[in-house]
């Protein structure tokens, strides 16, 4: 036994030292890397952020004897850029990148003839996988992502209301960006006007002026733009006292008293991981994201700036915290018409809990777009009758809306046979996982709740906060999203107080409060000073345990809202990415075939504390737990095994 | 005796001085601009070194050169036809993108539905039927109007940009960028069997060259050996003689916009179908101004259209070659693209000089008297 | 009122105020061009000599290079245009090469050069806030409403370009210089008879047509904006060539013109971002854009143009020989 480890030890030694000898090795040639762009290296936009990306990488890999630069700028013509591309991988450029869309068409038959040089290309999302190229890389920025926090302190910096987007044309990134930004502004200011105007061109300074000054003498105070020809609007909004909000490069070192902030395009986390591959034997086959969350974008505060509240930069971090946790989606395309969203469910809108959810996301959603112009939104609830839902959803369909949301599980039957009726309308379906693929059917979303994460988390603080040791559940029925929350909570409870008793009842119904108000009071009889339970019968409980002096946690919609001394914490589910995505999808074409999932990883749950003073000790567990079932290091069962305990 | 076709041609042997003093303009232009390299801290010799190199070092330089040379030719012929017709055709930007949008739809529409050869034969006379359009409108506002042809031609360049924008972003935006969510701004692929056969693969060089040299053997009987020709040079030389010959100036000035404008729009369909295969932004950049230098380094000749335009198409070439040797900056290239120009054209005048001494002294030409301008001493040249 | 809440007077108003601001670049190089080509040539090289013009106009300006007065900057361009507009002289006369291929030929020369002076003396952005030529309100005059606003509270050298008009006309019809000018670009030939140094007569008035260049140049990068980009003229040279023929050889009219397509230029944008529908449907950018230049052709067409100005000498410039 002590021979084999021996001997598995001093390979294990050999292997190490070698491939760190050869991995010195390997460093020992320059990395050679050619990059082709459409327009100069100092036109503080696209260009500009690869180029200083790329020069920032040499520098950090140790200079020119460690990586090499060669540049062809301004190759605005693609024929003039695919021979520049060629040229360099004849010349025996380890990595050519193509930063620019336009350059695709040259690139893949290019890539098939050097089989040896890796390729980059951007934007773009197509590494060539599928025709059998394995040395193209494709990168992608998500501006949207920076376009939403910019909008969103633009909305709420502005004093006249008044907002001006000066684009270069209507397509790329900058479209990408500009979608963010409105999205962003409507979210936070809904009362904010946004004026859009696009140049035709990217360079032409003085048409940019022009325009900024148009918006300007319409009253906007704000505004933001993207490509080279941003400085003359840059100007024209710091003569006027205004505020700038910049895209692709930190624009803040040559106007510091106008720009309040920008989205910086960092590519060197690409440019590193291409070159890190390429010496792993890995050529292509990446489509990088460039987004918040893995450093790709990145937002920079120019806070020492003079005459900007706080609270806008404070508003700026909070939606960059929304948007890198998934909590808030901006989606990449508007729609050109009203989008119609219709939403059958088997309660009432205001119950504080599964129907409250939804509505309340999509009017999110409807405020993030723009309001009624952008997103029209019907509903009918309390349908808990299946047969008068599916008339109804059916009712939707006819009415031509674009996306039929039946947001109940009990609706999945009749739902299926409607959406091969209707093969045109998107139709989405939750609590589901089935999209209906496997019987052909492609027009229909699947969503649901990972209910089990929060109930965990809620149940590690319930085991800390009770003072009785004795916990009850007012469960409705067990199954669904509630019977995933029960079991979570309970794993949760036996992970901060094993010695505590759970108290578990279910009611059979979801609507009947007077009877969950008795069942608490029972537990509360029994000694229970901490209660939870699901859907919307919960009213009576929380009522109960208010009287009572305890605490609730609550699940589905945030219900700190009528009891904020009771109700600690509340697992609020966040449907508002989900309708997000879905919308994306059906814009681009793909009416179904995804489902979609609330978690703690991606934002789509949330704990949303109430008004209870809590010792700091239940905080940090609680934030804990989050994490850990964030990373995956607690896993929590979706169902308990049958004997307990 | 039958006089062959090309008899007054001039590329006889005594013409070398024709293409000498050019020659030695661009080595002036190279040599001023070889101060400018000093300046940037290059070698002049290692960066015009790469560019012959970039331009002629090899067999795949040539076919680059020829490859981008081969639009460059058609824009010019069909400048040849509009300067020689007295229109000063500045809109072939704007033709060549019209009829390369033209080529790509039709081609995109009917790509399935008819055999290969035929195809490609449709889709770049669709093409020319593009240019032509868009260059028949500056001819008929010229020829009715007596609108003046550089004015709408320069507006025409501006509208067909912003149209080619807002067709490639959305009428007939690929529809895999809308499935990918990507969105770029350019058509769907051309299908296969309207692509124009390569000739040198793994080189871009494809058939359209060809069509190039062909059409500026057409475009010459055309000028010149037919009556259409005549009068169109006619107009151009002088209108009134023209109008007082009974010939509508009207009608041939705007046949001159509409061929012109149709070469350019074939000079786009062949792009389109021979290199890209699919219509993108950054398509054919500022081909339409070089076509104009090209023909008239060729003295608006469409056979000499032919050297000028591989000349052309291999400074250009070779240029870039040099800027990704030596880096520098990509400005530099521009800066050389300008003095060879200006050097060039201004070593007409020698060339002229020569030319007209070398016709006074055969005898039978007309008097020139000296210090005494002479608008029509160019027509000796044809 | 802001946004879509203006009223159409209110819009109109600004529309005006930056109608004459934005019509100032094309004002300068279109007159510039109208002397060059009354005398018979033809220069396509304005907008080299433009971007030229405005590069060592704010070399000169910016902080980040000379740091000086607007006027010297002014005059550096004037230099700079004059010295272009001579070597085109050189090359469009005494060589007497082909006119509109050495324009073409100096517009790259221009764009090159100005680019590259950028990127090698600028290395970035360069602006001359705040050190430009500024705003000049005329005292009582700008104080009256609408008119006050729209006329009298604009930049130094709009006025300077508004003022030249006039003079040009004046210059054009009531000098000796003018009247060789007319005649040289009417008949060369006559007027060389009659002692008129047709040589001397198109060398001033290219020189004058590049220091006009020039100035367009400068006003672009240090009055109308304070900023340089590379190729920032983004066409303005080819499009203040075209209104010449535009304004048939007149200054006045080429004043309208300019005042025309720049008033439909600034329209535009305000219909851009007031999301002008027509029947509920919103309007694409890329049409709107495109709105000035189609607005440009269609009033020519309409317009009946008057011919008599028109430089004999100027319809073929290909055509030419000994000039």
């Amino acid at each position: 036994m002590k021979a084999k480890l021996y001997v598995l030890s001093m390979t294990v030694l050999l292997v190490g030292l070698l491939s760190l000898g050869s991995l010195a090795a390997a460093q020992d040639e320059p990395v050679r890397v050619a990059v082709v762009l459409p327009s100069s290296t100092i036109d503080l936009a696209w260009s500009q952020a690869m180029y200083d990306a790329l020069v920032a990488v040499q520098s950090e890999l140790g200079g020119e004897s460690a990586m090499e630069i060669a540049v062809s700028e301004n190759t605005w013509d693609v024929t003039a850029a695919a021979d520049a591309l060629r040229g360099y991988a004849e010349d025996g450029y380890h990595i050519v990148i193509a930063h620019g869309t336009q350059y695709g068409s040259s690139l893949f038959e290019l890539a098939a003839e050097f089989p040896e040089t890796t390729f980059a290309w951007g934007t773009a999302s197509d590494a060539g996988v599928d025709r059998g190229l394995t040395n193209v890389h494709a990168y992608d920025v998500r501006a949207q992502q920076g376009g939403y926090i910019n909008g969103c302190m633009a909305g709420l910096l502005t004093e006249t209301n008044t907002i001006g987007v000066v684009g270069p044309v209507p397509a790329g990134d900058a479209i990408l960006y500009n979608n963010g930004f409105l999205q962003g502004v409507h979210a936070c200011n809904p009362d904010a006007e946004v004026l859009v105007a696009y140049t035709g061109s990217f360079g032409d300074t003085a048409l940019a002026a022009e325009t900024a000054q148009t918006q300007i003498a319409a009253g906007a105070d704000v505004l933001t733009g993207s490509a080279q020809q941003v400085p003359g609007a840059i100007d024209a909004i710091q003569a006027a006292g205004g505020y700038w909000f910049s895209t692709d490069v930190d624009q803040a070192p040559n106007w510091p008293d106008t720009v309040v902030a920008s989205m910086a395009y960092d590519f060197t986390g690409v440019i590193k991981d291409i070159i890190s591959k390429r010496a792993n034997g890995e050529l292509g086959g990446t489509a990088y994201e460039l987004r918040l969350e893995n450093g790709g974008i990145s937002m920079v505060y120019n806070t020492d700036i003079e005459g900007v509240p706080e609270e806008v930069f404070a508003a700026g971090r909070a939606a960059e915290a929304e948007v890198r946790s998934g909590v808030v989606y901006p989606i990449a395309m508007l729609p050109d018409e009203p989008f119609r969203i219709a939403v059958v469910m088997p309660s009432s809108i205001t119950d504080l809990a599964w129907s409250q959810s939804m509505y309340d996301a999509l009017i999110e959603f409807q405020q993030q777009l723009g309001g009624q112009s952008a997103v029209e939104i019907a509903y009918t609830e309390g349908m808990f009758d299946v047969t008068a839902a599916a008339e109804t959803l059916r009712g939707y369909a006819e009415d031509g809306y674009d996306l039929v949301l039946a947001h109940g599980t009990q609706y999945g039957t009749s739902l299926f046979e409607l959406a091969a009726d209707y093969p045109d309308t998107a139709f989405a379906w939750g609590t589901a996982t089935d999209t209906g693929l496997d019987q052909g059917l492609t027009n229909i979303f699947a969503y649901e709740a990972r209910a089990e994460e929060g109930g965990y988390v809620a149940g590690v603080m319930a085991g800390l906060l009770t003072e009785s040791g004795v916990v009850g559940i007012v469960g409705p029925v067990p199954a669904g999203d509630a019977l995933l929350y029960i079991n979570g909570f309970q794993q949760g409870v036996a992970a901060s107080n094993p010695d505590a008793e759970i108290l578990l009842a279910y009611t059979g119904s979801f609507g009947d409060t007077a009877l969950a108000a008795e069942t608490a009071q029972t537990q509360i009889a029994a000694g229970a000073d901490v209660l939870t339970g699901s859907a919307q019968q919960v009213v009576g409980a929380i009522d109960a345990i208010q009287a009572a002096g305890g605490y609730w946690f609550g699940t589905q919609s945030d219900q700190s809202v009528n009891w904020p001394g009771t109700v600690v914490a509340s697992q609020v589910f966040n449907w508002t990415p989900v309708v997000g995505r879905m919308v994306e999808n059906v814009l681009s074409g793909q009416l179904g075939g995804e489902a979609y999932e609330l978690s703690l990883s991606n934002g789509g749950l949330e704990i949303v504390y109430g008004e209870v003073d809590l010792p700091q000790a239940v905080l940090d567990a609680a934030n804990e737990a989050i994490a850990a079932v964030q990373s995956g290091e607690v896993v929590v069962a979706r169902e308990l095994p049958e004997n307990e305990e | 005796m039958r006089k062959s076709p090309f008899a007054n041609a001039r590329f006889s042997t005594a013409d070398l001085f024709v293409i000498l003093v050019p020659l030695a303009a661009v080595l002036l232009a190279l040599a001023v601009g070889a101060v400018m390299l000093l300046a940037l801290g290059t070698d002049p010799l290692e960066a015009y070194g790469s560019m012959l190199e970039g331009a002629f070092g090899s067999d795949a330089a040539i076919f680059r050169s020829l490859t981008r040379a081969t639009p460059l030719l058609l824009v010019a012929i069909g400048i040849c036809i509009a300067f020689r017709g007295g229109v000063i055709n500045i809109g072939a930007e704007g033709q060549l993108f019209v009829g390369a949008v033209s080529a790509t739809a039709f081609s995109l529409w009917a790509g399935e539905s008819l055999p290969g050869p035929l195809l490609i034969l449709l889709t770049l006379v669709v093409g020319f039927i593009g240019g032509a359009v868009w260059g028949a409108v500056p001819g008929i506002l010229k020829a009715r109007f007596d609108v003046n042809e550089i004015l709408t031609t320069v507006m025409m360049n501006q509208i067909a940009t912003q149209l080619l924008f807002y067709l490639l972003s959305g009428p007939m935006i690929d529809p895999e960028q809308i499935r990918q969510g990507t969105r770029i701004p350019q058509s769907a692929q051309l299908p296969d069997a309207s692509w124009l056969p390569r000739l040198a693969p793994p080189s871009q060089l494809h058939a359209g060259l060809f069509i190039g040299i062909a059409a500026a053997i057409v475009v010459f009987v055309l000028l010149w050996r037919t009556t259409l020709g005549y009068r169109i040079r006619a107009v151009g030389l002088s209108r009134d003689a023209a109008r007082y010959a009974g010939i509508s100036v009207a009608r041939y000035l705007t046949v001159a916009m509409v061929l012109s404008g149709g070469l350019a729009g074939l000079a786009g369909s062949v792009e389109v179908t021979g290199v890209t295969h699919r219509m993108v932004e950054g398509f054919a950049v500022g081909y339409g101004f070089s076509g104009i230098v090209v023909a008239l380094f060729g003295r608006l000749h469409p056979i000499g259209a032919i050297p000028s335009a591989f000349f052309f198409g291999a400074m250009l070439v070779g240029a870039e070659r040099m800027q990704r040797t030596v880096q520098v900056p990509s400005a530099t290239v521009t800066v050389l693209q300008g003095l060879i120009v200006i050097f060039v054209v201004s070593s007409e005048l020698l060339v002229r000089r020569w030319m007209a001494r070398r016709q006074a002294r055969a005898a039978a030409a007309p008097a020139v008297l000296p210090g005494v301008p002479t608008p029509a001493s160019q027509e000796v040249r044809a | 009122m802001t946004g879509s809440n203006m009223t159409l007077d209110q819009i109109l108003i600004e529309a005006f105020a930056l109608m004459f601001l934005y019509a100032t670049p094309f004002l300068f190089a279109a007159l510039g061009e109208v002397f060059v080509q009354r005398s018979g040539v033809l220069n396509l090289g304005v907008e080299g000599m433009m971007l030229m013009g405005a590069f060592s106009a704010i070399y000169t300006v910016s902080e980040k290079g000379l740091g000086q007065e607007p006027l010297v900057g002014l005059l550096v361009a004037i230099i700079t245009g004059g010295l272009l507009g001579l070597a085109m002289a050189v090359v469009s006369v005494t060589f007497k090469a082909e006119q509109g291929i050495s324009g073409i030929g100096f517009t790259l020369f221009g764009l090159g050069l100005s680019s590259l002076l950028f990127k090698t003396l600028a290395g970035g952005v360069m602006t001359a806030q705040g050190r430009g030529f500024g705003a000049l309100s005329i005292p009582v005059l700008s104080d009256i409403p609408i008119i006050g606003d729209i006329f009298f509270n604009q930049n130094v050298l709009v006025y300077v370009a508004f003022a030249l008009v006039p003079i040009s006309v004046w210059l054009l019809n009531k000098t000796s210089w003018g009247l060789k000018i007319r005649a040289v670009g009417q008949n060369p030939a006559a007027a060389d008879a009659m002692g008129v140094n047709v040589n001397r007569v198109r060398y001033s008035t290219v020189i004058l047509g590049g220091i006009l260049a020039g100035v367009a140049g400068a006003s672009l990068s240090i009055a109308v904006t304070p900023i340089f980009q590379e190729n920032m003229t983004a066409g303005r040279g080819f499009i203040a060539v075209a209104l010449v023929y535009f304004g048939g050889w007149s200054p006045w009219r080429v004043m309208a013109g300019a005042l025309l397509f720049s008033i439909a230029n600034n329209l535009q944008i305000w219909a851009q971002i007031l999301n002008l529908r027509i029947g509920g449907t919103a309007i694409p950018p890329n049409l709107l854009i495109m709105a000035p230049y189609i607005l440009t052709i269609a009033v020519l067409v309409f317009a009946r143009q008057r011919k008599r100005l028109e430089p004999a000498a100027l319809t073929k410039p290909f055509e030419r020989g000994e000039n």
